[in-house]
């Protein structure tokens, strides 16, 4: 075990995917002599070279259908858009190309590509660099979504969604970038789809990923000061969900927090609650409650903002309000 | 449904005498009321005609629930029974009446159930909606516990699981009972079941204890021979001369004659003693007014007459109710003693025996036949003290073992 950063870990597992594959490669504004706008890609266009590691102009939608034609034609591009935010440029080629190529070739062609992308606040960067925007790819079948709480998780699910034979966003987390974290020896395989549990507990079940699991384990701490114990699932990939984990947890607690950053309003905690009043209606014991950002742009003032995120307050009292 | 004691909460309607949609006079029998060991006939104090009934017959309800509507135009309202949904919701509004009526007689807040109506209207499903979680439903059919009797613990109410289990835990599963050829299953009627309520509430919720005391009845059955060989009046029985004696020892000893009222002592001025009795309709117990004020001939006049309505099942609702104490006589059965449960809402009950004979040492202690008789007094230690009980009950025993007393008024009380 030793310890790391974050974005040292993203930086690792693109190392280790194009060492162990030549046909990975990555194209991005600045990835190449920057080094990445967050260091991500630092050193890799030295080890790599000009050939596997593009300076993109600003022009997301070029870069994201780059990545989407060559990935049709055997390749493994690794893309990435500076902040979530400029997603809405690559949409039609995400959307409309990356996520029908399967279906629409009757499963002769796939595209396995990756676009990484950050998402969320906390660096005061206003509302066109801070949104959560993760659940208008996830409403798009043929789209994963995969969204890392930790560094070693961070290291992980990019191996994972790079050796994926299909298109997989990675949302990574601005505020994350310098979270320290164990790495093991041997970087566990996780399989996308599959969440974590990040805490036991058998009082009542909080569903997040990214930084809102952080979150979440701070609510646990408070509750577990009380004598509540609050278990919390990391679901890791939002696209697709571990549902069977959330209904088993559900199932043993009978009382459901799921938060996020993002906005509350049609948010992917909108999917877990109304599929779990659903199959898990009889489990239920209080009210699916969920914590999210307001129905509002972020805003760019620090004390706007700490107003704005979700946090572990309000974790809190959310879990008592389904514990009532 | 009206009230007919200082205590009475809840009252069951045995029996409706009047169809819907029929008229009725003044006086006729309306319905029937059963409680405080007693069945009331209740009659229509005006002419009318029942629109709707609302309490069925075999239904226990809290007294000033409306039990049935009379056609409007007819001014006849039930006795005592106001309707208190017209006074408590405003008749401009448009919830449904029924609705409207469950809110004024559960006290329910009109902001806190959501109407389901059209404009918002509240319905009587909104009023009787139950609330509990999905789990705590589940539960609750999986333990066979009934949610309308489980009190939620959760935001407005809410019933939630740990309600449920509690509600489980306090009402033990019935064991299934096994099917024995020679065991008939027999359907309590309703003043069984009545009974069976009224007795159960009292022994779970009076906390009784119990006094025994012998008196010798030697002077006392000198004196009835006398009394009873004048031939006038009502015979002069044991029983009437154990009330009078309660009825003096209550007087002299007011701190005896109140009962605990839930949140409050009811303190009474005069001494009425009930006196148990076996009637075609079950038990009954009628009850002697001013047994400590007036005089024995007075006590035994007023039990003699009682004695004969109970026997004839034409008790009137004036007969019964009130008083703190009742008397239970087994001694005619030839039991020694018996250890009575309290008639709510008395404090106090007399258990009394047979009169036996038997020997007891006298002052040189040699061999003396007594005739004596075992008197149990069960009390309600939330209102009275065991000191006072026992105080209370060497008076009586005084008061029969010195007879002469019982033709004299009550002394002052100390």
């Amino acid at each position: 075990m030793a310890e790391t950063r974050y974005i040292k870990a993203v930086n690792q597992a693109l190392k280790d995917a194009m060492r162990d594959d030549p046909t990975v490669f990555l194209i991005g504004e600045d990835v190449g002599a920057a080094g990445g706008s967050f260091k991500a890609t630092r050193d890799l266009l030295d080890l790599y070279g000009p050939e596997r590691v593009y300076d993109a102009p600003i022009a997301e939608a070029a870069i994201t259908g780059i990545a989407v034609g060559a990935a049709l034609t055997g390749m493994k591009p690794v893309a990435e858009i500076m902040f979530m935010d400029f997603i809405t440029l690559s949409m039609d080629m995400l959307v409309n190309q990356a996520a029908k190529a399967r279906s629409m070739f009757g499963g002769q062609g796939s595209v396995p590509m990756v676009l990484r992308t950050p998402h969320g606040g906390g660096l005061n960067a206003g509302p066109q660099h801070s949104q959560c925007l993760e659940a208008w790819l996830a409403h798009v079948p043929g789209l994963k979504v995969v969204v890392p709480s930790n560094p070693a998780d961070a290291y992980s699910l990019l191996r994972a969604a790079i050796d994926d034979p299909d298109p997989v966003i990675v949302v990574e987390n601005k505020a994350l970038y310098a979270m320290k974290g164990e790495m093991p020896e041997t970087p566990e395989k996780i399989e996308i789809g599959k969440a974590r549990i990040a805490r036991a507990g058998r009082d009542a079940t909080v569903v997040a990923y990214g930084a809102a699991v952080g979150m979440a384990e701070a609510a646990a701490e408070v509750m577990a000061a009380e004598g509540v114990e609050v278990e919390v699932i990391d679901l890791r990939s939002v696209q697709p969900w571990d549902e069977a984990c959330v209904l088993e947890s559900l199932s043993r607690t009978h009382n459901l927090v799921v938060v996020h950053e993002a906005v509350e309003a049609f948010g992917v905690g909108a999917e877990i609650a109304a599929r779990m009043a659903d199959i898990g209606f009889d489990e239920l014991d209080g009210p699916i409650v969920r914590v999210g950002a307001p129905f509002a742009p972020s805003p760019f003032g620090k004390t706007l903002e700490e107003a704005y995120r979700p946090n572990a307050d309000r974790i809190v009292a959310a879990l008592r309000r389904t514990l009532a | 449904m009206p009230k007919f004691g200082l205590t009475m909460t809840e009252g069951l309607l045995t029996e409706w005498h009047v169809a819907p949609g029929a008229a009725f006079r003044a006086g006729d029998m309306l319905f029937t009321v059963e409680t405080e060991k007693v069945a009331n006939e209740i009659e229509a104090e005006a002419d009318g005609t029942l629109a709707e009934i609302l309490v069925q017959a075999g239904e226990t309800v809290p007294v000033g629930t409306p039990v049935a509507r009379l056609a409007s135009g007819v001014a006849a309202p039930p006795p005592m029974a106001a309707a208190p949904a017209e006074v408590a919701s405003g008749k401009d509004t448009l919830d449904s009446p029924a609705a409207r009526k469950l809110m004024a007689e559960h006290g329910l807040d009109r902001d806190a159930v959501a109407p389901t109506g059209r404009d918002g209207r509240v319905m009587k499903e909104d009023v009787l909606r139950l609330i509990a979680t999905p789990l705590a439903r589940r539960l609750a059919e999986a333990g066979g516990v009934d949610l309308s009797s489980v009190e939620g613990s959760g935001p407005r109410g809410r019933i939630k699981a740990r309600d449920v289990e509690a509600a489980a835990q306090a009402v033990p599963a019935r064991a299934p009972s096994p099917a024995l050829p020679d065991v008939t299953e027999i359907v309590p009627d309703a003043t069984r079941r009545a009974t069976a309520a009224r007795v159960s509430a009292a022994k779970r919720d009076i906390p009784h204890f119990y006094l025994t005391h012998e008196a010798d009845m030697a002077a006392l059955a000198r004196l009835r021979a006398e009394l009873n060989a004048e031939g006038h009046g009502q015979k002069i029985s044991v029983t009437h001369m154990l009330i009078r004696a309660l009825g003096l020892a209550l007087e002299e000893m007011p701190q005896m004659n109140r009962i605990w009222a839930g949140d409050r002592i009811l303190a009474f001025a005069h001494a009425d003693i009930g006196m148990v009795a076996e009637t075609p309709d079950g038990l009954r117990i009628p009850v002697v007014r001013d047994a400590g004020g007036t005089s024995l001939d007075a006590v035994a006049a007023q039990a003699g007459a009682l004695a004969e309505r109970a026997r004839n099942g034409r008790l009137t609702p004036s007969d019964v109710g009130g008083g703190v104490i009742s008397i239970s006589n087994v001694g005619m059965f030839g039991a020694s003693s018996l250890t009575p449960i309290i008639n709510p809402p008395n404090a106090m009950i007399l258990g009394v025996g047979a009169e036996r004979s038997l020997f007891r040492p006298d002052a040189d202690g040699a061999p003396a036949l007594r005739r004596e008789l075992t008197l149990t007094l069960a009390c309600d230690h939330r209102v009275i003290d065991g000191a006072d009980a026992a105080r209370f009950l060497s008076a009586v025993v005084a008061l029969l073992e010195t007879p002469l007393r019982l033709l004299r008024p009550a002394r002052k009380p100390a």
